[in-house]
């Protein structure tokens, strides 16, 4: 691992209701394009793309999950060792803005405590459509103490600005981890307590 | 110019096929005639037009060259220049003349061409007509002798004809005798459509496969092979039906033998997916040989209704035989922390869990290998139409069957469900591994790890069995999390209490339980390596199996996945490897050293401050370092037993630092005549020599110090040190600092202070 370029590896994890838009923001990050009538995400996909943030090389992996109620099982076994999550909605979609407080449940209940969460409301090439107010989002998730961006998948709008703004986030927290790490000498059994991000930085 | 023969060819020209089909239908031999004469006709038009074009070609070229001398000529009569201007003009109109000739010779040639190829195009459409009226005659007497073959035959025929000879056909003179025969025809293709369909109907019903399949080859003919393969297909699918249901009726009713009874479910799917997976087999080469190749697709589409169909009817079964929601809802409020009331015992649920784990991850096997082959075999199909022409579109078509049929999406949930249960049962049985395990006086090792690892290596195992790759991701990153917070903290927490150093027994205890800890760990990095070994065979199986499938790039993605999940498994082991470390300092400085220490600090009650007759009463009764030696074989003997090779490495490497730090704090408290300092010499040569035959270490560097100090505590004089020091000293590297090297010829009583200050070190 050590014989990788780069700086810093980040486990990025998408969830939200299916159909909200998630794959179509991973495939518009790492391939540049918005892919024609795919079918729904079978399980997780996994895809990677490296980077350069500050002169820094940050590897993310990315895991794009399948929103339905079957994998949930699988799609959950994936959110300890996160150290993001997107958790994205459908702005023309009331019913997968509804559905946020149940997905932060398993939040609560599955991830690390040290998890950076960003809400994305995705498809706003839709504006005519929209259903959720871009106000209630945001004051939804400053409740949260959650990140909040719009975004479309379609018109490559604010997508790579998501994914930089959290590299960059996630760095600022590892390098404060090290920090904390080093004035009080981490003990082994305090696993909890040892952030993942440091873990995975290299120098 | 001769008017008439272009004339001819104008009128032929002009010629309409139509017509000539009006007289054709009426008497064909006469027909032939004419057309075999026209043919003649239009040769010989050809031809003449031909040379006359070049003859007047000839004669405009031998024209033109005249022309030239005469020009030559007028050029040289200069004055005369009016005449030429004039004879230029002449020319001029000539040439034009000639070459609008030539223009429309060629027109009339390409004309000639294209009539000459309707012609073609009537005698084709004649051969079409006469095929017609034989194929009314044939049908007819087919269907009376009830031929099948044969009149669907003639009908195929007529299907293929162009439908544009017959629409002319019926436009002409004789329109009522070819609507006649048309409609004749078109009764006939109406009258075999049904009676096919009717007979295929009627073996289907008798269950008569030979007259199933004589009927079925019929439907391609008459342009029905949806309708041929959909009831072909809902044949085969009747069969299937009755022997699933028979099957699915002795699963669950009669007695079966103790093992068979675990996994009945398991073998009831596999019988129902074999028994499809034959079908498509045997009957893949009569389809493609009577419908062509692309047409498996179809078939297999409507196989895979009943195939979903009776798999959700085992599944059904499956969940309600085994109780398998109940187990689910029962794990569930089991890891929900704080659940009020009865809770029941881990132990009972797991014993129920494994065998019904075994039997879903087999089911889910066993779907997967089916979804693979009926993949490859649709894929092929398409691949004999044409290799280039599998389209986006068939390989969508493919998948949307194979990934959202119900099959696939009931095994997804039986896996979704299994996933927790799993988790639950690897949790579960770790936490009793832990519970279990007590110490047991003069046992060394304790089970607890062993067990652990043995539960964790189990659950990812079976995981893997079910070919669900999302499935065996989802295992290993939760063994991951056990291993890496609940059971890591148990290991820590107990190498923690392990050295309460009250008493010597205590901590030989501690020592004993953290040494079997610490053991186990080690071998903990070796099931890592181990449990990645065979993941990576199961990997490079798996992907070897679906290579061919996933070759647009889903096997990388799926190769990556697994790999990301498996590295963070080695980043676990790596914690493990910390804490053995760290683990193995502990032991050391609580357990190592408070024996170790009181051992070197006798050295003190040794008296250095000799004569000769101490010397040689120490050479004869050693007084310190080999009761020190006998001690230190004693100790390690024990852990030598009770460690792995590299930990016991690891730990003698600890303890010689320990030993060489101490004997320096000790040494620098004595005080040393001159053979004092040769006993000691030759104590430390013995220590040293011991140690190095107990570690594969170099033992030397560690003692290089201590070496040094025996060195100078043997010096003659003061002086002498200049012989060793600076530019003497040659290979000697000093780990002394002078003002230490000084420290040093302090403890020989017989060196004078002065003399030591004035060294210039
Ligand atoms: N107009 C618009 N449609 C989108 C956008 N993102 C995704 N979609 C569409 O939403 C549907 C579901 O997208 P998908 O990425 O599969 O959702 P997922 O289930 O969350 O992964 C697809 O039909 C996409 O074409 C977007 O930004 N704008
Ligand atoms: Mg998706």
């Amino acid at each position: 691992m050590s014989m990788e370029d780069y700086d810093y590896l980040f486990k990025i994890v998408l969830i939200g209701n299916a159909g909200v838009g998630k794959t179509c923001l991973v495939r518009r990050f790492t391939q540049g394009l918005f892919p024609p009538g795919q079918g729904a995400t079978i399980g997780v996909d996994f895809m990677i793309k490296t980077v350069e943030i500050k002169g820094e090389k940050v590897k993310l992996q990315i895991w794009d999950t399948a929103g339905q109620e079957r994998f949930r099982s699988i799609t959950q076994s994936y959110y300890r060792s996160a150290n993001a999550l997107i958790l994205t909605y459908d702005i023309t979609c009331e019913d997968s803005f509804r559905c946020l407080p149940e997905w932060l449940r398993e939040i609560e209940q599955y991830a690390n405590n040290q998890v950076v969460t960003i809400l994305v409301g995705n498809k706003i090439d839709l504006a005519e459509k929209r259903e959720v107010l871009r106000q209630r989002a945001e004051d939804f998730a400053e409740a949260q103490s959650m990140l909040y961006l719009e975004t479309s998948a379609k018109e490559s709008d604010n997508v790579e600005k998501l994914f930089l703004d959290l590299a960059c986030e996630l760095i600022r927290e590892a390098k404060q981890n090290k920090l904390d790490n080093n004035d009080t000498a981490p003990m082994p059994g305090e696993g909890k307590t040892i952030s993942y991000l440091s873990c995975c930085s290299l120098n | 110019m001769s008017a008439p023969i272009l004339q001819l060819s104008t009128d032929l020209y002009s010629l309409d096929p139509s017509a000539l089909t009006l007289t054709l239908t009426n008497n064909s031999c006469y027909f032939l005639e004419v057309v075999k004469r026209w043919k003649l006709i239009i040769c010989f038009v050809v031809c003449s037009l031909q040379k006359e074009v070049e003859a007047e070609l000839d004669r405009l070229v031998g024209q033109e060259g005249t022309i030239h001398t005469k020009m030559l000529a007028l050029q040289r009569m200069g004055p005369n220049l009016q005449l030429i201007g004039g004879d230029a003009s002449q020319l001029s109109g000539m040439i034009t003349f000639t070459c609008s000739l030539a223009e429309n010779v060629s027109r009339k040639v390409r004309q000639l061409d294209l009539a000459k190829t309707r012609l073609y195009n009537v005698i084709q459409r004649a051969d079409d007509i006469l095929d017609l009226k034989f194929c009314t005659d044939g049908v007819q007497t087919a269907l009376r002798n009830e031929d099948y073959e044969q009149a669907a035959a003639h009908i195929h025929r007529y299907l293929s004809l162009d439908q544009s000879v017959i629409e002319l056909s019926r436009q002409g003179e004789e329109s009522s005798a070819v609507d006649a025969s048309l409609v004749m025809l078109q009764e006939a293709e109406q009258k075999l459509k049904v009676i096919v369909a009717e007979k295929l109907d009627e073996a289907v019903a008798a269950v008569d496969l030979a007259q199933v399949e004589r009927f079925f080859k019929i439907f391609p003919l008459l342009g029905l092979h949806q309708q041929g393969l959909a009831r072909f297909g809902q044949y085969l699918c009747s069969q299937l039906a009755s022997k699933a249901e028979e099957n699915l009726l002795l699963a669950t009713g009669g007695d079966l033998g103790e093992k068979r009874a675990l996994l009945i479910f398991a073998d009831t799917l596999t019988l129902l997916l074999e028994g499809i997976a034959r079908v498509v087999e045997t009957h893949q080469p009569i389809v493609e040989t009577y419908y062509g190749p692309g047409h498996l697709y179809t078939l297999i589409t409507h196989l895979q209704q009943e195939c979903d169909k009776q798999a959700q009817k085992i599944v059904d079964k499956f969940i309600q035989q085994r109780g398998y929601h109940n187990k689910f809802q029962i794990v569930q409020s089991s890891m929900m922390k704080s659940v009020p009331g009865e809770r029941i015992e881990p132990r009972y649920v797991c014993v129920e869990l494994d065998p019904v784990l075994t039997e879903v991850t087999l089911m889910n096997a066993r779907a997967e290998l089916y979804l693979r082959f009926l993949r490859r075999r649709m894929m092929a199909d398409f691949e004999v139409g044409d290799a280039q022409s599998i389209t986006q579109e068939h390989q969508q078509n493919v998948e949307k069957l194979l990934k959202h049929c119900l099959l696939s999406r009931t095994m997804q949930e039986l896996i979704g469900y299994y996933i927790p249960m799993e988790e639950y049962y690897m949790r579960e049985s770790v936490n009793k591994a832990v519970a279990m395990d007590t110490y047991e006086k003069g046992q060394l090792t304790s089970s607890m790890v062993d067990d652990c690892f043995y539960i964790v290596k189990k659950c990812i195992s079976r995981a893997l069995s079910s070919s669900s790759i999302d499935c065996l991701c989802a295992m290993i990153n939760h063994a991951n999390s056990v291993l890496e917070s609940d059971f890591r903290e148990v290991l820590y927490n107990k190498v923690r209490q392990g050295f309460p150093a009250t008493t010597l027994q205590d901590i030989q205890r501690g020592v004993s339980s953290a040494v079997s800890l610490m053991q186990s760990s080690l071998q903990q990095g070796k099931f890592n390596t181990l449990g990645i070994e065979s993941a990576e065979h199961a990997k490079a199986a798996f992907l070897n199996d679906c290579s061919k499938l996933f070759s647009q790039g889903g096997g990388s993605g799926d190769q990556a996945k697994i790999e990301s999940c498996l590295s963070d498994l080695v980043n676990t082991s790596t914690k493990f490897k910390d804490l053995l470390q760290e683990g193995l300092t502990e032991l050391n400085t609580t357990a190592i050293k408070p024996q170790v220490k009181p051992w070197i600090s006798s050295f003190l009650a040794i008296s250095h401050n000799i004569e000769e007759e101490e010397f040689n009463d120490y050479e004869a009764n050693d007084p310190w370092v080999q009761q020190l030696i006998v001690n230190l074989e004693q100790l390690m003997a024990e852990f030598k037993a009770a460690l792995s090779p590299v930990i016991y490495d690891t730990l003698t490497s600890l303890m010689t630092s320990l030993i060489s730090i101490e004997m320096e704090k000790t040494v620098l408290k004595c005080s040393f005549s001159r053979l004092g300092g040769l006993q000691f010499d030759k104590e430390l040569r013995s220590l040293v020599a011991y140690l190095t035959t107990v570690t594969t270490w170099t033992i030397r560097d560690k003692f290089a110090r201590l070496t040094q100090m025996a060195t100078i505590l043997n010096l003659e004089r003061v002086t002498e040190i200049l012989d060793y020091w600076g530019p003497n000293s040659g290979p000697l590297t000093w780990r002394l600092t002078p003002a230490e090297v000084r420290q040093v010829l302090a403890l020989r009583i017989d060196f004078r202070s002065e003399d030591i200050k004035r060294l210039r070190l």
